[in-house]
């Protein structure tokens, strides 16, 4: 009787067909429908339409610069942070990242929805739409960027440090010559988690922007409710954003000194 | 054979096991299914909210215990099952044959509309009164059979309950129905839907921060002194009929005291403003699309279902709202000491209802037709529609004394107070008049049974057709989406550019090196020398 045997192909198929079933065919679904036309015939009318109207233009720069604030300030904030973690000697250290992280463990909306009344109870809701939503987006994105910066420069090695100071670094030298280059890989990775998410994720700017504030998320979520194929079309283009952003950030590369970047 | 082998074979019999159950059930009676697609909420769903609960607490009256004897043929079930568990109980009782109702939820009519689209299947559907006439403009609803509306059958508890009120909406309106073979016929909207619940559109507000003498048009929303203190729906439609009332303002308003000299019928004042209300013509579009955005710059901002809660915390002071909503929202602020009232503006509001109907399904059996027939009636026995306006808020299409009694129940006097009669006879169609509290004719009362004359200013907003609802919607995002000028555009399109081009440098100019200023050939920069000093 022949022994039952996996090859490394056999096994793959199932990942083949989840992949096919849940990220090609929707994509091809979504590129059908942007360029067709109510009555399913090929149009470029939605292409034409989104790039000659001022509004829509307006609402994706709109959530680029909405995502790069937020990106920027998540940067800012987690580097330091992610940086003394990694290089102080305390014994505690993995309970202080994980109070970092662990808001990520309640659910988003009552978190954002506690944020709210917070806000309200400082006087600021209402009053200051687009301060508000990019600070929800930097507290609901922080993590995600600690993560990965705080995985890569634990495992840069400390006798890269030594060798630095050996060969006459200061600490500025050290930081720019040395922890710089080489948490570039977290940083890539963490600039890739907080800036695609934030030009869409629109439960932030719905709840504590009142809805007034609309970035490109919510307005594909309009669109769906009356026409598919204009939806379709907004949602491609953010597609091909996000790719060519992906592509910038190199988060496509499979060089091995992308270590630890990933979550 | 080897381990492994006979461990593969046992595991692939457990995966087959509950075909094989499936199998042998096919046997036994099988139960008739019944699925429902209705609203989140939208259901007496039993429990320490619902009536019956209350009603074991001696709340209410006897006759309800006496009622209930004689439809389930047992005592009231006192851990107050859901009203769609009494329909399974009652259908197995009345009809001999068991039933299971496969209930499920949807959040808006769109999405319910696309998940028709996409080929669901349901028997009973709860759609808002424009997206009925979408679904049967579009030959996607099978109609009401004439023995439905039969009220000397005692089982048609809707024909013989609905109320004057409502039926007469529903037989006074008409929608164009398009067959497979393109014929165009009229048929009436009582042909194919079943009323359910239905309301009005106003504003709630609060009267401490709100000065009542501004707040009788849909302008309000516009004035200076509100700005950040007024919020509206998060929807198209509900803002465009909003963006179309500020619009027509002058034209309703001197129809109105048109029809208050008498110079104006009754029905005509009615058809006149449903005439206004339905206009989406270029020019309407426009001039609401400029309301609407003037109207963005003084709202607190839109809302789907914050404004009820933001309203009794009191950051904001003025709120659209549905009159079911309006209702909950004030119940809600009496448990908190906050008074909130309901007003519906001079001009218009909107009447809308929710109805069953029934989608196409060409494998559905007679016997499930019956089912959903049946379901419709039992949710149209007084007491079971008095249920459901208790647990949601809405006001039911149901009248009847049952109805009326609880009316008077929730908002009549107590004894020796003092009080004003309220007249509901247009909607039961005979001398119907409790005496309630003054406070009642701005608030639940009001919300929930308006006054005869705030119905005639009342219309049916139409369901917009395919073109109409693509230029209406290109409206709503451009009210919605960002405003930037060019010049903003064009600076921000450069710096990320920019930012672009520093990436695209940071990956491909390895040699480039930002932090360091090359030294001159041949030489070597040392900065600092610290350990020669410790070697030394």
């Amino acid at each position: 009787m022949k022994r039952l045997r996996f090859s490394r192909k056999t096994l793959g198929i199932p990942y083949a067909v989840f992949l096919l079933f849940f990220v090609v065919i929707p994509m091809l679904v979504i590129v059908f429908y942007a360029f067709t036309d109510q009555e399913n015939h090929f149009s470029v009318m939605n292409f034409a339409k989104f790039f000659s109207d001022p509004t829509k233009l307006s609402t994706i720069v709109y959530s680029l610069v909405i995502a790069l604030i937020t990106t920027v300030c998540c940067l800012v904030i987690a580097y330091p942070v992610a940086l003394i973690l990694a290089r102080s000697k305390m014994k505690k250290k993995s309970v202080i990242l994980m109070l970092f992280v662990t808001p990520m463990w309640i659910n988003f909306v009552l978190r954002v929805n506690a944020i709210r009344e917070l806000l309200n109870w400082i006087g600021l809701l209402g009053e200051a739409n687009y301060f508000n939503t990019i600070l929800g987006m930097v507290y609901d994105f922080l993590p995600f960027m600690i993560l990965p910066l705080y995985n890569t420069l634990v495992k840069i090695d400390n006798s890269l440090y030594e060798a630095s100071a050996d060969l006459g670094g200061n600490a500025f030298t050290t930081f720019t010559r040395v922890t710089l280059p080489l948490s570039m890989p977290g940083i890539m990775s963490g600039i890739t988690m907080v800036f695609l998410p934030s030009m869409t994720n629109y439960v932030v700017s719905d709840m504590l922007g009142n809805s007034k504030i609309t970035i490109i998320g919510k307005f594909i979520e309009t669109y769906f409710g009356s026409d598919w194929h204009m939806g379709s079309m907004i949602a491609l283009i953010l597609l091909i954003v996000v790719f060519t952003s992906t592509m910038l950030t190199g988060g496509f590369q499979s060089e091995e000194n992308v270590r630890g970047a990933n979550l | 054979m080897n381990g492994k082998r006979i461990l593969s074979i046992a595991t692939a019999g457990f995966l087959l096991l509950p075909t094989l159950a499936f199998a042998s059930g096919c046997g036994e009676e099988k139960p008739i299914r019944l699925r429902v697609y209705s609203w989140e909420e939208y259901i007496d769903e039993g429990g320490e909210d619902s009536y019956v609960y209350d009603e074991i607490d001696g709340m209410i009256h006897d006759d309800y215990k006496a009622w209930n004897l004689q439809t389930f043929g047992s005592e009231v079930d006192e851990s107050a099952p859901s009203l769609l568990n009494d329909f399974e109980r009652w259908y197995e009782h009345k009809y001999g044959t068991p039933i299971t109702v496969e209930y499920s939820t949807f959040g808006t009519n769109e999405d319910m509309y696309n998940q028709l689209k996409l080929g669901d299947t349901y028997d009973l559907i709860c759609p808002s009164e424009y997206m009925i006439m979408k679904l049967a403009a579009e030959n996607m609803l099978v109609p009401y059979p004439e023995s439905f509306f039969d009220q000397e059958n005692e089982d048609n508890h809707y024909a013989r309950n609905v109320s004057p009120f409502i039926d007469n909406v529903f037989t006074s309106h008409t929608v164009t129905v398009t067959d497979e073979s393109g014929n165009q016929t009229d048929h009436l909207w009582r042909d194919y839907a079943a009323g359910y619940m239905w309301g009005t559109t106003g504003m709630i507000y609060n009267p401490e921060t709100a000065d009542e003498d501004d707040l009788i048009n849909w302008n309000v929303m516009l004035n200076k002194s509100y700005q950040n203190e007024v919020t509206t729906k998060d929807n198209v439609r509900d803002s465009y009929f909003v963006g179309l009332a500020i619009l027509y303002e002058e034209e309703l308003l001197s129809l109105r005291s048109l029809h208050e000299s008498g110079n104006l019928s009754d029905e005509e004042y009615t058809n006149k403003i449903a005439e206004i209300m339905n206009r989406t013509d270029e020019q309407s579009v426009q001039g609401v699309q400029e309301i609407l955005l003037s109207m963005k710059d003084n709202l607190y901002g839109f809302e789907t279902d914050t404004g009820k809660s933001d309203l009794v915390k009191g950051i904001i002071s003025l709120n659209f709202a549905w009159s079911g909503d309006a209702v909950y929202a004030i119940d809600l602020a009496e448990e908190e000491d906050v008074i909130l009232k309901y007003f519906v503006p001079q001009e218009c509001a909107n009447l809308w209802f929710d109805g069953w109907v029934m989608p196409k399904d060409e494998n559905r059996t007679e016997e499930t037709v019956q089912a959903a027939h049946a379901f419709v009636n039992f949710l149209s026995m007084p007491y079971n529609a008095i249920r459901n306006m208790y647990y949601i808020g809405y006001t039911s299409a149901i009248a009847s004394d049952e109805v009326l009694e609880y009316i008077d129940y929730m908002y009549g006097i107590e004894e020796g107070d003092e009080g004003v009669p309220y007249d509901l006879s247009y909607f039961f169609g005979y001398d119907a008049e409790i005496v309630t509290y003054e406070d009642q004719l701005s608030r639940q009362l009001f919300a929930q049974y308006p006054p005869e004359d705030v119905m005639l200013r009342c219309s049916v907003m139409d369901y917009f057709d395919t073109e109409t609802y693509e230029r209406i919607n290109e409206l709503w995002a451009q009210v919605k989406g960002a405003e930037l000028d060019a010049w903003a555009i064009a600076v921000i399109c450069v710096s990320i550019v920019a930012i672009t081009a520093f990436f695209l440098l940071i990956k491909f100019g390895n040699k480039i090196d930002f932090f360091r200023t090359k030294p001159k050939k041949g030489y070597v920069k040392v900065k600092q020398e610290p350990y020669r000093k410790d070697v030394l």
